[in-house]
């Protein structure tokens, strides 16, 4: 492949990867709180989303400097103590809102894209 | 608190530290928050290994990690550290424009420790990279304000001295010691004006056609070294120059003429 291609394409990604942690991580905790680690190790199960681990830690510090999801500690047997990141109010109505426009971004891209297959 | 080998406790030392330095003064994320959770992240990751964890199962989770510089995207690191990368990161990205700013700085800094004289490097580092810019095509965009102070003041202080230098250092020289013995200057005080004002035309009028002259004959190096401040500086500008200088020095010396 010729590098000018490989080097946009990487820009590409990680400009995407960039955009879509934040949706990844607030879709994460929605059903429930998790710790930091867990959260980690959730979204490295996705492909190609979370390439180094550690840019998952200033986000969660971004989110909750926004109050979209505020954190407790817990102890835990297993360990040391947990510190869980949940919702708040109003990151549950910004990620409603994030995963409408996803939703409607993803259906225009797939017309998009079968419009060019026919 | 895990039980680590020195060579693991080091490594993650200098890790927490690199990571501590890149997220300092970064305002989008609070960076003592982000340490306790990526300590917490290790020590949960390592809670199952054998004590002492050596250095093998430390890099591990370091590297999966990644390192801290690539954990912010640019637009929330603070701006001196976008412009320290700038600076180290290659003449591609610009990192003469900065050296040239930084420089420019140093210069005003240490201004009474003979700092101005960094102008002349911070000058030429900023030519150069106008240089390399245009060699590539690309425009200079915002940049070009790191790199246009060092060039304005160099510019200046430069027509300032051409101006003004050598006609100043001649008419000291003309009014040595015997001065009034050789030159006839009137006793009275209307006089004597008549005749400095008139030794000052001829000399700044004289120098004036000389400089003009030489500037045009040698224009395209003055272009050079001064673009892109000087592109569009033209041989009618030094003959406007020599124009006006012919006009003082004529008015000079009919002043001196009639300074009786």
């Amino acid at each position: 492949m010729h590098p000018v291609t490989d080097l946009s394409f990487d820009n590409w990604m990680t400009q995407l990867r960039k955009g879509l942690l934040e949706l990844a991580i607030l879709n994460t905790i929605a059903p429930a709180p998790l710790y930091g680690y867990d959260i980690v190790r959730r979204l490295s199960d996705v492909d190609h989303l979370v390439i180094t681990e550690g840019t998952v830690y200033p986000i969660l510090s971004r989110l909750k400097n926004s109050r979209l999801v505020e954190t407790y500690i817990e102890e835990s047997q297993e360990g040391p103590a947990r510190k869980y990141y949940r919702l708040t109010a109003r990151g549950r109505d910004d990620l409603h809102r994030m995963n409408q426009h996803w939703d409607s971004l993803h259906h225009a891209i797939g017309g998009l894209r079968k419009e060019r297959k026919r | 608190m895990i039980e680590m080998t020195p060579a693991a406790r080091e490594r993650l030392d200098n890790y927490l530290q690199r990571m501590r330095s890149e997220l300092r003064g970064t305002r989008a994320v609070v960076a003592d928050e982000v340490e306790q959770s990526v300590r917490e992240h290790i020590e949960i990751a390592l809670a199952q290994a054998q004590a002492p964890v050596g250095a093998t199962e430390v890099i591990g989770i370091l590297d999966r990690l990644g390192p801290p510089e690539r954990w912010l995207g640019d637009e929330e690191r603070p701006m001196w550290r976008r412009a320290l990368d700038h600076v180290r990161s290659g003449p591609e990205d610009g990192r003469l424009a900065y050296l040239s700013f930084g420089l420019f700085v140093a210069s005003i800094v240490l201004l009474p420790i003979f700092g101005f004289l960094l102008l002349i490097p911070a000058m030429f580092v900023g030519r150069a990279w106008v240089e390399l810019a245009r060699d590539r095509g690309e425009p200079l965009g915002a940049r070009r304000w790191l790199v246009y102070p060092a060039m304005a003041v160099v510019l200046a202080f430069a027509t300032g001295l051409l101006i003004i230098g050598p006609p100043m250092m001649a008419i000291a020289f003309a009014l040595g010691p015997d001065v009034e013995s050789l030159l006839d200057i009137p006793t009275s005080r209307l006089g004597e004006l008549r005749f400095l004002a008139g030794l000052g035309g001829v000399m700044f009028g004289s120098w004036w056609i000389i400089a003009g002259g030489f500037c045009a004959a040698f224009i395209r190096p003055i272009r050079f070294v001064f673009s892109p401040l000087l592109d569009g500086l033209r041989r009618k500008h030094f003959a406007v120059l020599a124009a006006i200088g012919a006009l003082v020095a004529a008015a000079g010396a009919t002043l001196i003429y009639y300074r009786h």
